[in-house]
């Protein structure tokens, strides 16, 4: 005769299990198993809960004057940064930086091809060096902020119980500011795969980011199973060895760019 | 204005920063955070201190609470967790104090049990539960007090504690396994 384990009787005793029926029968027909139960039911039945003390009606107001003094500051809502004065300083700049570097980009070349003699080389090449320039400014600035990112990641993703990561969210949240200026830069010059992989990227940092600070277990294996399962970290491994690659290639070799190339 | 009305203006005053309210939350959840820091801890000065620490990180994170949310529901899983912090801290102290492991402490020996007049004594009995609960790991032993005395399924105490179901129910079971072995004694004589 098949015995119930002790695991499945506990549950039992707790009106919990999907096998309740079947315990229920199995225990008027099996002696062991009963006997088995009576011992669980009968060690339980001894931890009955102890006498509460007392606390009068007063006792929320002696809680209160107990802490008063000691309230720490709120942690504000992750979106609330955004408007504090620091930070939304830091933002313009770096919006008015991007800005500038565009401006640059669209009118330098230009007045460099009209200083060039007429005729000599076609506006489209002429500019061609200097794009190439801002391309590899470009790319080696991702890889920076990937092989950065992969650090945050893989701390979080190692993390083995439940902690503290307000630090890993400061990080995480300073990064998700820069991936957008760069997924955006990255759009722009056409480089799809990386504005894919940054995308990617800023939906893990952005969950790390919302994450409660003090983050449970069960939180962090689903962070942890969500980067898995978009083999982000390897993703961002891959995509940072091609950049330097790419960066480190002689000017005028034809490196595909990375857009041709699918990361899976 | 409804309880329900009032209830959600004072939380949203206290997510503002508006002290009063949140001693207004203090006042309305205090007692129902002591019972259960009480039954977590066992102890009235630990119950005491979770209360403290409760209260001070659920105004830190006030900030953070969705109001959608229950805010009794949200207090509910600081105060478990709190409970655990504290009880993981006085483990640490007590181990690093004894040199021994709790799990050895949990398994008396038979010829240390005392005699069956004073085993039928019930405070000896509370003595021995109480002891037998102490030395149950923090995670245990909040495990079963939310399954045995707060009659929380395993479902949620895995939510209330951060942890998967299957860990919520082998947490329970470890508990009650540890307490079998501790109460062998005393069900051998009653």
């Amino acid at each position: 005769m098949k015995h119930y384990h002790e695991d499945d009787l506990i549950l039992y005793y707790y009106g919990e299990g999907r096998k309740r029926p079947d315990i229920e029968r199995h225990l008027d027909e099996c002696g062991t198993c009963a006997a088995n139960y009576r011992e669980i039911a009968g060690t339980l039945s001894m931890v009955v809960e102890p006498p509460l003390p007392e606390r009068g009606d007063q006792y929320g107001l002696e809680v209160w004057q107990r802490i008063r003094h000691k309230l720490p500051e709120q942690e504000l809502p992750w979106w609330s940064l955004w408007f504090r004065g620091e930070r939304l300083m830091l933002v313009a700049a770096a919006a008015v930086l991007v800005l500038a570097a565009f401006v640059a980009g669209r009118y330098l070349p230009g007045e460099r091809a009209g200083s060039a003699p007429a005729g000599d080389t076609p506006p489209t090449m002429a500019r061609g060096g200097t794009a190439e320039e801002r391309q590899r400014i470009l790319l080696s600035s991702v890889a920076d902020h990937l092989d950065r990112s992969a650090r945050v990641l893989t701390d979080v993703v190692n993390t083995a119980e439940s902690r503290d990561i307000s630090t890993e969210q400061r990080w995480a949240e300073d990064l998700l500011t820069t991936s957008r200026l760069y997924r955006q830069d990255a759009e722009d010059a056409g480089e799809q795969t990386v504005a894919t992989v940054l995308d990617d990227l800023e939906r893990s940092l952005l969950e790390i980011v919302h994450s409660p600070s003090q983050i449970s277990a069960a939180d962090l294996e689903q962070i942890r199973r969500r980067i898995d399962l978009a083999a982000l970290l390897f993703k961002v491994r891959v995509l940072s060895d091609e950049l330097r690659q790419r960066d480190s290639a002689p000017a005028d070799a034809a490196t595909p760019r990375t857009s041709t190339r699918k990361i899976s | 204005m409804t309880d329900a009305t009032e209830a959600a203006a004072v939380l949203a005053r206290a997510r503002q920063g508006d002290s009063d309210a949140f001693r207004a939350l203090i006042e309305r959840h205090s007692r129902s955070v002591f019972r259960l820091a009480y039954r977590m801890t066992g102890n009235e000065q630990d119950a005491e201190d979770v209360v403290q620490e409760s209260f001070l990180r659920a105004y830190r994170q006030l900030g953070r609470f969705e109001s959608r949310a229950n805010f009794g529901t949200w207090l509910y899983r600081i105060v478990a967790n709190c409970s655990v912090d504290l009880m993981r801290a006085k483990q640490a102290r007590h181990d690093q104090a004894r040199g021994e492991s709790l799990d050895a402490a949990v398994e008396m020996p038979a010829s240390q049990t005392p005699g069956p007049e004073r085993l039928a004594h019930s405070s000896e009995i509370e003595r021995r539960v109480r002891d037998a609960l102490g030395g149950l790991s923090p995670l245990e032993r909040a495990a079963f007090t939310l399954r045995h005395y707060e009659g929380r399924s395993i479902e949620e105490i895995g939510k209330t504690l951060g942890l998967g179901t299957s860990a919520a129910k082998h947490s329970v079971f470890r508990a009650v396994k540890k307490l079998r072995i501790a109460l062998q004694p005393l069900r051998g004589e009653s």
